[in-house]
């Protein structure tokens, strides 16, 4: 009797141990979302946004009265979610099927829910979205593999160069005639190690899978099913980034991120180049107040890097006409031009790209990056394939820096991380 | 009269053992289950069989993490078992102003590990404190690769490890100190004993069971390794990931909305068999010499 008992606890563990864990088949299947959301916007939608309290808590809570006025049957509840862990919290959500109707996803954050079909197909629910919005923008909530389009595109931004202008004038070199090449910029290095001693640098930061994506390698096969980058051209760029570390010209610690990039190796006065968004100086002028005035902004080298946010809509959400007309609302021109004025992002509707306001600076180097980035955002494209993930980054980072140290060839690094990438691309 | 519930002891164990279940016994077996899986936080992945198994023995980060964890052991457990028990000696004594030295020794002990691995972080990089002083003195024209090379960051994690553990084994060893029988001191000292054979006759067999303890706590705390190496490395492993504990390892495949849970939770069934090893062969050491 006792092994019966036994055996039935083993049994019943067992089972509830398989069924915790989820086994079975999950494989992703196409939404089905095949039509438009239409029916009346009332009831209760839940807004989710990432760490936007308390600085631009006026700017979000008149966007939602505005929307309620509009819509008087709507109550909007809306969740602000700190800066930190907010990938985990989303991953919470709707693990827990709590996922906000409304929520500010980047797209990197929106594969993986479109995989599990969480996500509405707002390209279906909303046809008039790819009229609306910049091209750039709706494609980057298009996944390979999936149809249709998940998420309107919120507001844009990108990277340009910034420089010291009084570390480059004191160590040789002409602010008037800034790098604006790879090349340029380990010459215009060279000169500045050599004229500090060693005290100062213009490189701070070793390429990642951007870079080689602005020199024309392919990150991905065309099929979107494997990582390619290993290619000679590829290990060219490591090669001379190698040598430019083997000759000084960039930090030790550049190899283990010590300094997160070279944006506070900037910031101390140590590097005379970083690059950053639209908003960098403002941010700098906090943080060192003194050397916000002599920094000077110039295009980002090669294509410029697109970074986008924007607002998914739950598939699941119980009123999707309210949740998709809020999506909508909030990311219209109107509300992203406002937003806009507020901070250095740019909108993401065909509309506001005839705003003067992005076009024309107020004579502040703030206000010239503003431009630069605006004029850049033409050119901008996700140079970062989105499926790839923490791990990826991390294994590709870790190539990257042996290379660059020299422990083993570029071509061997690059091959080690396209495996290893591969495999977790496989799982 | 006593009226007895047969069911009163389960009451009373109740919480605790549900506690266990839910928190300790659950997550293990959930642990065991998803590493036979391609499981993701997002749907639940599908059976592989032992494919995570198979692709950890092939798996060169996985080898250089073991090596990095057997480097750790190594030379932390002779050095953590060994200093603290030379720290407790000195400190045990009542002389003036003793209690600043244990206050002093047993700092560290208090401080967060990250903390204390960011100021070593920032003691150590190229432009920190030894490199800066070094090149001031001239003793070197290029800053010395602490944090950038494979064995001299794998170095300056365990000298951070035994730096702030050192307060710590020394506290348990005063304790253990404080139950060796004076008197057996004094009757040494009466037959003529030195004070290194006292050492070897009278205080280690009396602290024999606590050095045990030490060292199966040092064991396991090195082959877990994991703060240290993270922050001094900023989260990189290094170059090429080569300083990577096991931990860290897990770390970086279980995180985030893709992370590889399958394949992170065949890694910690490894880690926690090579853990359960040197403490069975430190017990059986022990029995041995008992």
């Amino acid at each position: 009797m006792r092994r019966y008992w036994a055996r039935l606890a083993t049994a019943a563990v067992a089972t509830a141990a398989l069924a915790g864990c989820g086994l079975g088949d999950t494989s992703s299947s196409a939404s089905g979302d095949t039509a438009a959301v239409t029916g009346e916007v009332k009831g209760k939608v839940t807004f989710q946004t990432w760490a936007l309290k308390p600085k631009f808590t006026a700017y979000v809570q008149g966007v939602i009265d505005a929307f309620e006025k509009k819509y008087p049957g709507v109550h909007v509840e809306w969740l602000d979610q700190p800066g930190d862990g907010y990938a985990e919290k989303v991953l919470s959500q709707a693990a827990g099927g709590t996922l906000p109707d409304v929520v500010n996803l980047p797209p990197d954050f929106a594969l993986p829910l479109v995989k599990e079909s969480m996500l509405l197909d707002v390209g279906k629910a909303d046809p008039h979205l790819a009229e609306e919005y910049v091209a750039g923008g709706v494609d980057a909530y298009r996944f390979a593999g999936h149809d249709g389009a998940y998420g309107y595109p919120w507001y844009l931004n990108t990277d340009v160069n910034y420089w010291n202008t009084e570390l480059l004038g004191r160590y040789g070199l002409d602010p008037k005639h800034l790098p604006t090449s790879l090349d340029e910029l380990i010459a215009q290095a060279r000169t500045l190690k050599q004229k500090s001693g060693g005290a100062a640098y213009l490189m701070s930061r070793k390429p990642g899978l951007g870079d080689l994506a602005d020199a024309g390698v392919p990150i991905m096969a065309a099929d979107g099913r494997s990582f390619a980058f290993n290619t000679p051209k590829a290990a060219a760029l490591l090669d001379t980034y190698r040598d430019a570390f083997k000759e000084g010209l960039l930090p030790q610690d550049v190899l283990t991120d010590k300094y997160a990039g070279n944006a506070k190796l900037f910031t101390a006065g140590t590097a005379a180049w970083t690059t950053g968004g639209a908003n960098y100086i403002g941010g700098l002028a906090t943080d060192n107040p003194s050397l916000a005035p002599k920094t000077v902004a110039s295009p980002a080298f090669g294509t410029p890097p697109l970074y986008v946010q924007g607002l998914s809509v739950a598939r699941a959400g119980k009123n999707l006409p309210a949740a998709v007309a809020l999506a909508r609302w909030v990311t219209s021109a109107d509300n992203q031009a406002a937003f806009a004025h507020l901070t250095s992002i740019f909108p993401s509707t065909k509309a506001s790209g005839s705003d003067p306001f992005f076009a024309r600076s107020d004579g502040t180097n703030a206000g010239d990056a503003k431009v630069i980035a605006f004029r850049s955002l033409a050119d901008a494209k996700m140079l970062q394939p989105v499926q790839v993930d923490g791990a990826m980054s991390d294994i590709v980072n870790q190539q990257i820096a042996l290379a660059i140290s020299g422990g083993a060839t570029s071509q061997q690094a690059l091959d080690t991380a396209v495996a290893r990438c591969n495999q977790l691309l496989k799982d | 009269m006593t009226h007895r519930r047969r069911y009163t002891p389960w009451l009373l164990v109740g919480p605790a053992v549900l506690w266990l279940a839910v928190f300790n016994l659950w997550p293990s077996v959930n642990t065991v289950i998803l590493s036979f899986t391609s499981a993701r936080p997002l749907g639940g992945g599908r059976f592989t069989g032992l494919a995570n198994y198979h692709r950890a023995l092939g798996d060169e980060q996985l080898a250089d993490a073991l090596v990095n964890s057997l480097v750790y052991l190594l030379v932390c457990l002779p050095l953590l078992t060994v200093l603290p028990l030379l720290l407790a000696l000195l400190v045990e004594r009542k002389l003036p102003g003793i209690t600043f030295f244990r206050t002093a020794f047993y700092t560290p002990v208090i401080a967060s590990a990250v903390v204390v691995a960011l100021i070593w972080g920032w003691v150590l990089d190229d432009r920190g404190l030894v490199n800066g002083l070094a090149r001031e003195v001239g003793a070197i024209t290029h800053p010395v690769p602490f944090l950038t090379d494979r064995w001299l960051l794998l170095l300056s994690a365990i000298a951070l490890t035994v730096w702030k553990g050192l307060g710590y084994y020394m506290v348990i060893y005063l304790s253990a100190l404080g139950n060796v029988g004076r008197e057996l001191h004094e009757a040494a000292a009466v037959d003529g004993a030195s004070a290194v054979r006292r050492f070897w006759h009278v205080t280690l067999p009396g602290v024999r069971a606590t050095m045990l303890l030490v060292s199966v706590l040092i064991s396991v705390s090195a082959l877990r390794v994991f703060s240290e190496l993270y922050v001094l490395s900023d989260g990189t492993g290094g170059p090429g990931g080569r300083d990577m504990s096991v931990v860290m390892l897990i770390q970086m495949y279980s995180r985030g909305f893709t992370g590889h849970l399958g394949y992170a939770s065949a890694l910690s069934l490894l880690l926690f068999a090579v853990t359960v090893g040197p403490m069975l062969v430190l017990l059986w050491i022990d029995r041995k010499a008992a």
